[in-house]
């Protein structure tokens, strides 16, 4: 075990309703790291944080946590209380003097922007202070090892811009571990020092997010990271693009033509689903530009490179 | 009609003149209902919280049937099983709670007891099961955990109970045959209203019918409201 | 043990041998709760669905009614319609004297309807009540009328209106306060009150023991019925005497 690691995963398998969810994972989580945990819907990144919470039996493999682990579930489930009762009951669970609750709960809800709602019922909250107040619960209680499940789901996209310019500081700590659960992969940019995807049951991928972003291990890792162009290279080789690596030219002038399949609008821009005859890829054209059907010249500025499998 | 406006009349005046004998009926019946709903309490809530934490969906085949059974078994004939089993010679005898209040209480827990379990139960298993979980990620105890849930649930819990006392109220089925409807001993409001008509005192029965009325009212009214109360909690 | 055990054993020798008056007794609990039942299904039924389905005001009343009807106790009930039925005094009778029913089968068939007819339709109410309110929803939004909406709202709560009717069944059966009441020397009516009355007269009386061990099994299949077709673990029945 390395010696900063504070929580070590070795061969997890869970199985969830008789199918294997977690299977053979490997991960260590050290000490002072935000490790963002990022995969596709099903992929089993909450049964990851149940496991290595101790909430739900495994299976098979071990998980062994140097301190003690806190995780803040998904849904920010608070009990029928003041919010500064729900805190300082997390507090009680986890074995917190009674006299050191009442400021740890203050200084944690003023570390989340909650103090103001320390005195309202936990009914009464909107989603974005619940989640606050949820956040607070798991930071007010210093634990070595913090999971949090999906901290920013159910918010408004103003609230949660807001919450998610803070949370680095906010979950960052240099005595702790730290691994969050994320949906959306443009929110890992923003607090992530690792980034793990979980894809088939084990850690797809693990590294510093622009090492990964550049060079995606696997194919697969490169198409959930958004890489959705697919060309064949000649010589076997596969290439993985995202439409930002790709630019239109004049036919004729770029790396090769294709045609504009599908245009899908976005706010100021578009992104064209172009077929060329090695594949195809997506490009940002400006709007209004080229129309559908219409042919363009790619040049391509990079991509991963993948073997292609027999 | 006036056959029924005279009879109420004279009803409610026998209630304002304050009656010794009604109000010892009625003091009885409180009696009654509250020291059997408290231990239906005692013995249910702890049993239905288990039942319900351990549950995960409905529970099937021969325990559902028993806990139904339970649920709604027909005070007769838990009336006639404890009283052969409180007969003289019989395994109870020894306690000579036969056509004693002792007797009738007994009978009302056991009639309560599977009601309180089951609501308890029900509440348990559809409480905030994530906070509980949360409570889990956050250290919690299951003794912390069982508290937590208690204390989210308490309105339901107080419905439970109500729910007992209001079952056990207007029974006659058990407390005649334990109790053996003994006037001035053993007889409730309900059972009363038997005894009266079989005396040819109409006034009197009414007058009992009334009183039970208006306690069944206030507990379903009480009852009514914590169930809302439950019901804006989940 | 032997008082219990002579009590069971003559009991079980009654239910047995077929004693005649036991039989009758049978006969008699199944045609009454047979027929109090059926009247509390044709009118709580419909009564429940419409309730559960509509949000206006006389809705919200008649749901309150039957919440406050399943707690009536049922003494309270049959001496209700005791002095409704009663025929003679110095001041008149009842509005119902007219019928003649008192102490009368007819009176006591009356009272369980009464009583079973608010359990029917607040359970049928509630079953509807969990239909997904989006499957009604789309269906009046696809144009359906009322009698379709009630006859989608049956379809989908068909378990819970069977077992409101096996829970009538039930009640029916186990009343014992109301029957005192209104069929007063009828105490072998149904098989409730003769345990009750034969207990009284005589202690661990074997044929009060016959009658309720014969209660308690038809008790046992109408909630083996009813747990069959359950699928929420709630009170499926009041407790009735």
């Amino acid at each position: 075990m390395d010696a900063a690691a504070l929580l070590t995963l070795t061969g997890l398998r869970v199985d969830r309703g008789g199918e294997t969810v977690l299977d053979g994972l490997d991960l260590e989580l050290r000490r002072g790291e935000v490790a963002v945990l990022l995969g596709p819907s099903g992929a089993g990144k909450s049964t990851l944080v149940l496991a290595a919470a101790g909430l739900i039996e495994v299976a098979g493999g071990a998980v062994e946590a140097r301190g003690r682990v806190a995780a803040a579930l998904q849904g920010a489930a608070l009990a029928r209380r003041s919010v500064r009762a729900n805190v300082e009951a997390a507090l009680g669970w986890w074995g917190v003097p009674r006299p050191e609750r009442p400021g740890r709960a203050t200084r944690a809800l003023e570390r989340c922007r909650a103090a103001h709602l320390a005195d309202r019922a936990a009914g009464t909250l909107s989603g974005g202070e619940a989640t606050r107040v949820h956040l607070a619960r798991a930071v007010a209680l210093d634990p070595d090892v913090l999971l949090l499940d999906e901290p920013f789901t159910a918010l408004d996209p103003a609230v949660r811009g807001e919450l998610l310019a803070e949370a680095g500081d906010l979950i960052r700590d240099a005595r702790r571990a730290t691994l969050v659960v994320l949906h959306d992969r443009t929110e890992a940019w923003a607090i992530a020092d690792r980034l793990l995807v979980l894809l088939g049951g084990r850690i797809a991928a693990d590294g510093a997010p622009a090492a990964i972003l550049g060079a995606p291990p696997s194919e697969e890792v490169a198409a959930f990271l958004g890489f959705t162009g697919r060309l064949e290279l000649a010589g076997g080789e596969i290439l993985r693009l995202r439409p930002g690596q790709v630019t239109t030219v004049a036919p004729g002038e770029g790396d090769l033509d294709g045609t504009i399949e599908a245009l899908i609008p976005e706010p100021d821009s578009a992104i064209a689903r172009v077929a060329t005859e090695r594949g195809r890829l997506e490009v940002r054209v400006a709007v209004p530009g080229p129309s559908t059907g219409e042919l363009v010249g790619l040049r391509l500025l990079g991509g991963a490179r993948f073997e292609a499998r027999a | 009609m006036s056959f029924v406006l005279h009879m109420l009349g004279e009803a409610l005046d026998r209630i304002a003149s304050g009656d010794a004998e009604l109000l010892a009926t009625l003091g009885r019946t409180l009696w009654l209902a509250a020291a059997s709903a408290f231990v239906a309490a005692l013995v249910g809530i702890p049993l239905g919280a288990r039942a319900g934490l351990r549950a995960h969906g409905p529970v099937g085949g021969f325990r559902a049937v028993a806990a139904n059974i339970g649920l709604g078994l027909p005070p007769v004939v838990l009336g006639i099983i404890l009283g052969l089993l409180l007969l003289p010679g019989a395994p109870l005898g020894g306690l000579r709670w036969l056509t004693t209040m002792n007797g009738i209480w007994l009978a009302q827990v056991l009639l309560a007891a599977p009601l309180v379990a089951a609501l308890t139960a029900a509440a348990v298993a559809q409480g905030p099961a994530n906070l509980v979980l949360q409570a889990r990620a956050l250290g919690a105890s299951p003794r912390d955990r069982l508290l937590l849930l208690l204390g989210e649930i308490r309105p339901a819990l107080l419905a439970a109970v109500l729910a007992a006392a209001l079952l056990g109220i207007g029974e006659v089925g058990a407390v005649i045959i334990i109790g053996g409807n003994v006037a001035g001993h053993t007889n409730t409001l309900a059972s009363t209203v038997v005894l009266d008509l079989a005396a040819s005192d109409t006034a009197g029965a009414t007058a009992h019918a009334l009183l039970l009325l208006g306690l069944v009212g206030i507990l379903t009214w009480m009852h009514g409201r914590a169930r809302r109360a439950a019901g804006a909690a989940a | 043990m032997s008082a219990l055990v002579d009590g069971l054993r003559d009991g079980i020798h009654l239910v047995v041998t077929g004693d005649p008056q036991l039989y009758d007794t049978i006969g008699n609990t199944l045609s009454i709760a047979g027929r109090s039942t059926l009247i509390a299904t044709l009118l709580g039924v419909p009564l429940g669905c419409w309730a559960a389905l509509g949000g206006g005001r006389s809705h919200r009343w008649v749901r309150l009614v039957l919440a406050a009807g399943l707690r009536l106790p049922p003494v309270a009930v049959g001496l209700v319609l005791w002095l409704l039925m009663w025929p003679d005094s110095r001041w008149g009778g009842g509005p119902l004297a007219g019928l003649g029913w008192i102490y009368t089968t007819n009176a006591i068939v009356l009272a369980q309807t009464v009583l079973a007819l608010p359990l029917v339709a607040a359970l049928v109410a509630g079953g509807v009540e969990a239909v997904p309110g989006g499957l009604i929803q789309q269906a009046r939004a696809l144009g359906a009328r009322p009698l379709a909406i009630a006859a989608l709202a049956m379809r989908e709560a068909r378990p819970a209106v069977i077992g409101a009717i096996l829970a009538g069944f039930g009640t029916s059966i186990a009343v014992v306060g109301a029957i005192l009441v209104v069929g007063s020397g009828l105490s072998d009516a149904t098989l409730a009150t003769a345990a009750l009355a034969s207990w009284n007269a005589g202690g661990a009386d074997a044929h009060a023991v016959a009658n309720g061990l014969v209660l308690l099994a038809l008790f046992v299949l109408v909630a083996a019925g009813a747990t069959s077709l359950q699928h929420r673990r709630t009170a499926w029945t009041q407790l009735r005497s």
